[in-house]
């Protein structure tokens, strides 16, 4: 009996832990591999930049994961938020306004998605597609499919470029951004009732829970995140390109798949997603550092999360 | 020759017998009713006959050879097969498509395709052999009820088939419809096919059926002919002889005011057809029905999870504005739905959190969840309702079915409702329990709460409400004070309000 047990909990430490571990050794194998680039503070402070992207467009995709839906629109709706924010720069607009609109029309758009899917049961597959594809002509329309990048002020520039204490703002936002969240979700009634509706939505209705309300919600702020992600990448670079956020929106799944591996087995999280998406991050870096393609990069990065994915059913059989 | 001899035959639920000592014969060519209360045996008899389940005790003799069925396939090899309420067709597919599911496809000339031309060929014979008219290119989502009850005949005939199951195959017809499915039965008869009629429905019983077999708490209680027996006869055959006086809490007459007012209550769907009813302070309302009489759906309906479309609810003298899950909990009205797992628990979630999900704003200072006021309350009614669990924080999907129920239990009375609407409160339940569950209701009413539940179990409802109502074809048909009531006197309510009939008890 003891015995049994024992090895159910490590099994159950494995999936709980494995990832984090997994992603120490990894950090681990670059360190040795390449002690001087990859080892070092200056890229350490590098990687937490590289990934603020990944992170908080990964943390929107969180929240609609944990009510059991999906956002393919999350790339667009990056793209979207980075052309229009540097289109308002351009114009004159003062730079906090540029940064707040496109937020605002980006949670209104996603909260557009929220309401098609739970008010005619449409498919969320389907209907953030189609979203995507629509903002995908949009912000070629906006900029005429070139980059947006003469006359932009230098204020646009500050929060992606600047550093506090030689510590890029990006990283800071990005931090604040994922405590904000794992704190709506895991310690207010929100964040509660969005597991819910993930855990079960039927009981979640007969409990009382407006279950079309807060999807709506969940669609809305992760709508907001990815135009969030799409300005600071366009404020980081000083320019914005039309399909500038099309490529997060898949590595924004891997990371918050990787992270349902972790912590919370098999539920989307926070703390997961950000784990995730650093370990994404951590691969780039240090396979550019060796000198791996970026091509292979990419076949390696899948068959972690496929790796990930086949450890986290990991010992399933015995529920 | 006897087509079917079945003999002996125990099935045993845990420890409960769902079955025993059946004896039942069938000849070939004959249409046998069976029938029974809800819970009588009469599936369970049929999943056995059809392999679904396995048998404990007994023997099956099929045309005069023992024979074991130990799955669906093998009973629709040797020519028995069952058309169900729900029926099992694929929507997408068209009526020939469907006809050929499960069988082995006829091959064009080219051996890899499937041919078409054969299928409708095989499957026009059909239709001309038993003289039914469908048209079988349209999909079966497209088809009305009588003609997916047609396809789904037509579908058992595919192979020989010898006995023809119908499990109330009327439910969704009208009389017209019914007709030309009775002209079809007389014809299958005709070749020598038997039927197994399973109905709810006195007139038709009669008029179609030689023979009627009654069950009775997992017994056949008789077999009769059909020429020479009486709807009361029949009545009293199938309610329970043994319960002579019902076990009510008290014998006073509930005067206090009324928790809860239900006006001419309807939905779009004609699932809930004009009902009117009241529960009392204090008291505990039953509603009793047969399947189908749209028991859950008035619950659902009064709870605001399924949408109305003309009446009213009041709840403490209070009309609803709106009916929804939400007004309803914060009105004090709590649904324990009959499904648990399906409707009234997150598995992957811990006790806790499924306790105080219809009142987490009673925890939550709006920015906040306050932890530790959640944690002792929690704590407070799972000792109170004596879960066995590691504790509060344990998941949901981790505890065994008792347990769960009392999770679901323990969630109902910590949102301190002033009216239970329960589904079936002991379906599916051990005789301790049941008991519990019954101490429960009991102790809510006498706080003064109200209670209404429906159950299928007629014992259940004597044994507990202080009022019942009976609900026959969407509408309630009767409003009986628990005094004395027998079933015999339940089920004539039931049974006596044929098809189309518009009678208020």
């Amino acid at each position: 009996m003891v015995e049994r047990s024992s090895s159910i909990s490590y099994i159950r430490l494995i999936r709980t832990y494995g990832t984090v571990v997994a992603g120490l050794f990894i950090i681990l194998a670059f360190s040795i591999m390449s002690p001087d680039s990859f080892a070092s503070i200056d890229n350490a402070i590098n990687i937490s930049r590289q990934i603020s992207f990944l992170v908080i467009i990964a943390l929107g995709a969180t929240l609609v994961m944990s009510v059991g839906e999906f956002d393919l629109s999350v790339g667009a709706l990056a793209s979207f938020g980075g052309v229009f924010a540097a289109k308002m720069a351009v114009a004159g607009y003062p730079i906090w306004i540029t940064f707040l609109v496109p937020m605002v029309i980006a949670f209104g758009i996603g909260f557009i998605n929220g309401w098609i899917i739970t008010r005619f049961r449409v498919l969320s597959f389907i209907t953030t597609l189609a979203m995507g594809t629509i903002l995908g002509g949009l912000n070629f329309r906006l900029t005429g499919g070139a980059t947006v990048f003469e006359s932009i002020p230098d204020g646009f520039r500050y929060l992606g470029q600047k550093e506090w204490l030689g510590i890029p703002l990006l990283s800071f936002i990005m931090l604040i951004v994922t405590l904000i969240f794992w704190y709506v979700m895991t310690h207010m009634s929100f964040g509660r009732k969005l597991y819910a509706i993930g855990g079960n939505e039927a009981a979640s209705r007969v409990a009382g829970v407006r279950v079309a309300l807060n999807k709506n919600m969940a669609f809305a702020l992760c709508g907001m995140l990815a135009a969030l992600t799409g300005i600071l990448m366009a404020s980081r670079l000083g320019s914005a390109h039309p399909t500038g956020g099309d490529g997060l929106f898949l590595s924004a799944y891997a990371a918050a798949f990787l992270g349902m591996t972790s912590f919370k087995e098999g539920v989307p999280n926070i703390w997961g997603t950000f784990v995730g998406a650093a370990i994404i991050g951590v691969l780039a870096n240090g396979l550019t550092i060796l000198e791996v393609p970026t091509f292979m990069q990419d076949v390696i990065t899948g068959c972690i999360v496929i790796a990930a994915v086949l450890m986290q059913k990991l010992g399933r059989g015995q529920g | 020759m006897t087509l079917l001899k079945v003999e002996g035959l125990n099935k045993l639920f845990g420890q409960h017998y769902a079955l025993s000592g059946v004896d039942f014969e069938l000849e070939p060519g004959e249409v046998h009713a069976l029938v029974g209360e809800n819970g009588a045996g009469k599936s369970t008899f049929i999943k056995i006959i059809t392999g679904v389940y396995s048998l404990d005790a007994g023997t099956i003799t099929w045309k005069g050879k023992k024979v074991t069925i130990p799955d669906p396939d093998s009973a629709r090899q040797i020519g028995i097969n069952v058309v169900h309420q729900d029926r099992h067709l694929i929507p997408s597919f068209s009526g020939y498509e469907n006809l050929f599911l499960g069988l082995a496809y006829p091959k064009n000339k080219s051996r890899l395709g499937v041919s078409w031309k054969e299928m409708r060929l095989r499957a026009d014979q059909l239709k001309a052999e038993y003289s039914v008219e469908l048209d079988l290119s349209k999909p079966a989502s497209r088809m009305s009820p009588p003609e997916k009850t047609m396809l789904e005949i037509l579908r058992a005939m595919m192979l020989e088939c010898k006995l023809l199951i119908l499990d109330e195959p009327t439910a969704s017809l009208t009389d017209q419809e019914s007709e030309r499915l009775f002209s079809l039965i007389g014809r299958l008869t005709q070749q020598g096919t038997a039927i197994l009629y399973v109905s709810h429905r006195m007139d038709e019983i009669f008029r179609l059926s030689d023979r009627i077999t009654v069950f009775r708490n997992g017994q056949r209680v008789d077999t009769v002919v059909g020429a020479s027996t009486t709807k009361e006869q029949l009545i009293r055959l199938m309610s329970n002889a043994e319960v002579k006086q019902s076990l009510r809490r008290s014998g006073k007459k509930l005067t206090g005011e009324a928790v809860l007012k239900v006006n001419s209550l309807s939905t779009n769907d004609g699932k809930v057809k004009d009902t009117s009813l009241n529960v009392r302070k204090g008291e505990i309302v039953g509603i009793f029905g047969l399947a189908g009489a749209g028991r859950t759906e008035l619950l659902e309906t009064i709870y605001g999870l399924r949408e109305a479309a003309g009446g009213s609810v009041e709840v403490g003298g209070k009309k609803l504005t709106k009916l929804s899950p939400r007004v309803a909990l914060a009105n004090g009205v709590i649904l324990i739905p009959e499904e648990r797992k399906r409707d009234a628990l997150i598995m992957n979630m811990s006790i806790r959190e499924n306790m105080t999900l219809p009142v987490l704003r009673r925890f939550s200072s709006g920015w906040k969840l306050r932890g530790r006021a959640e944690r002792s309350e929690v704590a407070s009614w799972m000792q109170e309702m004596n879960v066995k669990a590691a504790g509060p924080e344990q998941v949901v999907g981790q505890l065994s079915g008792g347990n769960q129920q009392k999770v679901v239990f323990a969630k109902a009375l910590l949102s301190s409702p002033v009216l239970f609407l329960c589904d079936e409160p002991t379906q599916a339940v051990d005789v301790m329990t049941r008991e519990e569950i019954h101490r429960l209701l009991k102790a809510q009413a006498n706080k003064g709460g109200g209670v209404l539940f429906v159950s299928s179990d007629l014992q259940e409802v004597l044994d507990i409400s202080d009022r019942l109502y009976v609900l026959h074809d969407s509408r309630i048909v009767a409003e009986l004070d628990n005094d004395g009531v027998t079933s015999e006197q339940v089920l004539g309510y039931c049974y006596s309000h044929g098809k189309g009939s518009e009678h208020h008890g």
